[in-house]
């Protein structure tokens, strides 16, 4: 059986979360899936549409907020009753945060980053994503998987009704619980997380310049986008840096990606190749961003994206 | 805030290459043969882990080696192969010519093709199962010295002082901020390297340079590729000259095959090049796609991709090598023979001597200079001036054009490397770029043209920033640029109009851009996190304005099987 744990904050689920179910039914075993905190009730249902034997609720005032021993000490008794044979995770930040404290708890091996299932085993990306190797695990084991890898919009839905929900009490003092989280952190303006945005539309150098921003802003609002750069943009200080895609900004796997005006570095197609369909509008016919782009249109991005909105509003 | 941390040892080795490593590991030697009370000792390293920044051919004379680790077949040393065959080509555009026979410098009989980076991991391993620490992703960023006026030691070194960390872009403190680490030490090793940052302020304060020509440096881009099965000669040595470097460039190409389909190959430039608008990254995308080479790659796949300056100057160029509280060894002291094209093992056989100095001295308590000269006399009697002196002439002929400089090179065999005049008179190899005007006189090209273009198809040729990619290098963004432009106003007008921004072309890593101001004139921006840490735009840059300051710890390429 695996056990997927499953992701939210302040009672929304995070989509990597389905992401990861879907990886567990590629594996073609039973699912179980647990989701942890605290005022479950509308994660829980949304999880119960997934095809999956159980939904295993985690509520305890202990973990109204996220703290990584509130996390170990919980799941380490949830894989103690349940005993699954694997445990998947979406490999978020939380998930980084606390499950090589799990994985040492439960002494079991953690195979991190996976982008597949194959036999037994995984398959998970090495040196930046140069190799990818197969790792066979023995026994009981960990593996998380990387954000995209796997598409929630694929995830098999119970055919009628909804997966079982069941309430688990689990027992925690919270002496045991040594990290005190603070409010949590929230930037002036709106942050934003990239890889949770369903269509980007990012911006290159071919925008020119700073005062261009507010088209390619336009047709994000058309499209119902969050906007997005490559590094150019975000050095020359045209947005904002947690807007920046690509090896030294955010990886992203959204259903629709436009860029506009980029080259295509390599350094920004490992942020972005993993979008279902790009769409590139770039002036030079050679530009590398074609080589990935599901469309492309060769053209002047000051001609087509103002004709694009005209479409959409229209 | 933090306090300042002081760490006290009595031998300090500032970068973990061939020289630093040599140096711990002789310490260690020393300290088990003489017994007594151990010596503390710390090496100190920029790279996130042993050997990430090391970049050569490179093939090793394992002359040093077999002094130092006589049992380095047991141990493991990784030493790819032993070299099987020696070719060298004159290269036109589309033809090659085999010289008949392999001139005696260039004959590596006896010599192994080895991975640089996998070697100083072996070598770290080593020094690190002799209990001593290796602090890997610390940059030294300034030497610290006696300031108390007065006593004998007034003046000396007493150690470095390790960067900060956490400081945003803009120079402030991040919640993440540590002030660095101030370690101090009776003798401090200087092994960091081509030009290296600590070694040139050593240099310049002390003046250790007074009386000794002027340093010159080549620049060494490399690639590692698999090749498909049966495309290369395992153990082949193949180095070239002439195409696509002009007659008046020092330098030429290598090719050399590793094991497991596996090549290396790479073309070294003279930093003193006159054509304002010679770029070597380009240069080297048509030494690929030369016959001689494109018949090896064509097929495969890039591995890695990385660039380092080389010291070229020679015996002439070396500087005092020692003060009170300090030693220099290897290529940060420019120990490389460059009619050979070898230095490893030079940079490890002054690491051994500046050991035994530094040993001796901390046992007799006596570090000033004179105690350290020790160090100089044992250089003056070893191997490495025995083989250094009688080319100690061959870079400052070159500057005459490759083909005085080859007709040297063999006289030197004859002459003992002496010439009417000894040392040939030399220059700083910047003050040889010539300006567009002079150079191209009314047929100016334009800054932002290529001169001699070529097609980058992304199979056997790439442009700059998929090299860096290449490259494995990251460093945080959000911390200042660790390229200092003491005067960025000039880039966008005295630099473009008389050198047509040389920066742009020599660096190996599309650090230096000239962007759009948005007025309809160009402004210098520069690329911090691309850097692969190569140097050249410290020893290239015609107006001598721009320092190589370390990153924060840690940031740098991962030059992984290079």
């Amino acid at each position: 059986m695996i056990l997927v744990v499953a992701e939210q904050r302040e009672g929304t689920l995070n989509r990597a979360s389905l992401e990861t179910v879907a990886a567990a039914q590629s594996a073609g075993d039973a699912i179980k899936i647990a989701i942890l905190g605290s005022g479950l009730d509308a994660v829980a249902a949304e999880l119960a549409k997934a095809d999956a034997a159980e939904v295993i609720v985690v509520d305890a005032a202990a973990l109204k907020e996220y703290t990584a021993d509130g996390w170990v000490l919980a799941l380490e008794q949830i894989v103690a009753a349940e005993r699954p044979d694997r445990v998947f995770l979406p490999h978020t930040y939380q998930t980084r945060d606390f499950a090589p404290a799990l994985a040492a708890r439960l002494k079991r091996p953690l195979v991190t980053d996976c982008i597949a299932v194959k036999g037994g085993g995984y398959v998970r990306p090495m040196f930046q994503g140069k190799l990818q190797a197969d790792v066979a695990v023995d026994g009981p084991h960990l593996a998380t998987f990387q954000i995209g890898a796997f598409r929630a919009d694929a995830l098999k839905t119970m055919s009628a009704g909804s997966a079982a929900t069941r309430k688990a009490s689990i027992a925690i003092d919270a002496s045991q619980i040594r990290q005190k989280p603070d409010a949590p952190f929230k930037e002036a303006k709106q942050a934003v997380d990239l890889s949770q945005a369903e269509r980007i539309v990012a911006v290159g150098r071919g925008i020119k310049g700073q005062e261009h921003i507010a088209l390619a802003q336009k047709l994000a609002q058309a499209m119902g986008a969050e906007i997005a750069a490559s590094r150019p943009i975000c050095d020359a200080g045209w947005l904002p840096m947690d807007r920046q895609i690509g090896s030294s900004g955010q990886t992203v796997a959204p259903k629709l990606y436009v860029a506009l005006g980029i080259s295509g570095a390599i350094q920004h197609l490992v942020g972005m190749k993993g979008a279902r369909t790009i769409v590139a509008i770039n002036k030079d016919a050679e530009a590398p961003i074609f080589e990935v782009a599901d469309y492309g249109i060769v053209g002047d991005l000051f001609d087509v994206v103002p004709a694009l909105i005209a479409a959409l509003n229209g | 805030m933090a306090e300042r941390e002081t760490l006290e040892v009595d031998v300090l080795i500032v970068g973990g290459g061939p020289a630093g490593m040599s140096a711990a590991l002789r310490l260690a030697q020393l300290q088990k043969e003489k017994g007594g009370e151990p010596l503390a000792i710390a090496v100190l390293e920029k790279a996130r882990e042993s050997g990430a920044h090391m970049l050569s051919g490179a093939v090793l004379d394992p002359s040093t080696l077999k002094d130092l680790v006589p049992d380095f077949k047991e141990k493991g040393a990784p030493l790819a192969i032993e070299v099987r065959r020696d070719d060298i080509y004159f290269l036109t555009r589309t033809a090659k010519l085999r010289l008949p026979i392999t001139p005696p410098f260039f004959r590596n009989h006896g010599n192994y093709i080895i991975s640089l980076n996998r070697f100083v991991k072996w070598l770290a391993g080593l020094v690190e199962a002799e209990g001593i620490d290796i602090f890997t992703g610390f940059a030294a960023t300034e030497v610290l010295y006696d300031l108390s006026t007065g006593a004998a030691q007034a003046g000396a070194v007493v150690g470095v002082r390790t960067g900060d960390r956490g400081i945003d872009k803009h120079g402030q403190k991040k919640s993440t901020f540590e002030p660095g680490v101030d370690i101090r030490a009776k003798v401090t090793i200087f092994t960091d390297g081509v030009r290296g940052n600590l070694t040139k302020a050593l240099v310049r304060r002390l003046g250790l340079d007074e009386g000794r020509s002027p340093a010159v440096y080549a620049i060494g881009i490399k690639e590692l590729w698999e090749v498909p099965a049966g495309r290369s000669e395992p153990g082949r040595v193949v180095h070239t000259m002439g195409y696509p470097l002009k007659m008046e460039e020092f330098g030429g190409g290598f090719m050399y095959a590793l094991p497991d389909n596996l090549v290396a190959i790479g073309l070294v430039a003279g930093l003193d090049y006159k054509d304002p608008m010679f770029d070597p990254h380009v240069a080297f995308q048509h030494l690929k796609r030369h016959p001689v080479i494109a018949s090896v790659l064509e097929g495969g796949t890039l591995v890695r991709y990385g660039a380092k300056a080389l010291p070229e100057g020679g015996w002439y160029t070396i500087p005092k090598l020692y003060a009170a509280g300090a030693l220099i060894a290897g290529d940060a002291a420019g120990f490389m023979n460059s009619a050979r094209l070898k230095g490893i093992h030079l940079a490890m056989r002054t690491g051994m001597l500046a050991a035994e100095t530094a040993f001796e001295a901390v046992r007799k308590g006596d570090v000033s200079e004179a105690a350290l000269k020790a160090y100089d006399d044992r250089v003056q009697a070893s191997a490495v001036k025995k083989e250094l002196w009688p080319v100690r002439n061959v870079h400052q002929a070159f500057g005459y054009g490759t083909m005085a400089g080859a007709a040297f090179t063999g006289l030197s065999l004859v002459t003992g490397g002496g010439w009417f005049r000894d040392p040939l008179p030399a220059h700083g190899g910047w003050t040889r770029i010539q300006k567009l005007a002079t150079y191209y006189k009314d047929a100016r090209p334009d800054p932002d043209s290529t001169v001699n273009p070529v097609k980058i198809d992304r199979q056997l040729t790439f442009d700059r920033l998929t090299g860096v990619h290449y490259s494995g290098t990251r460093h945080p963004e959000d911390q200042p640029s660790h390229l200092i432009v003491h005067d960025a106003s000039v880039c966008a007008t005295r630099c473009r109009e008389e050198y047509g921004n040389p920066c742009i072309r020599f660096c190996p890593a599309n650090v230096y851009e000239m962007v759009d101001a948005g007025d309809g004139t160009k402004k210098l921006q520069i690329n911090a996190s691309n850097c692969v840490h190569c140097k050249t735009c410290d020893i290239m840059d015609p107006y001598q304005i721009i320092d190589w300051v370390p990153p924060e710890g840690g940031g740098g390429p991962h030059y992984e099987g290079m």
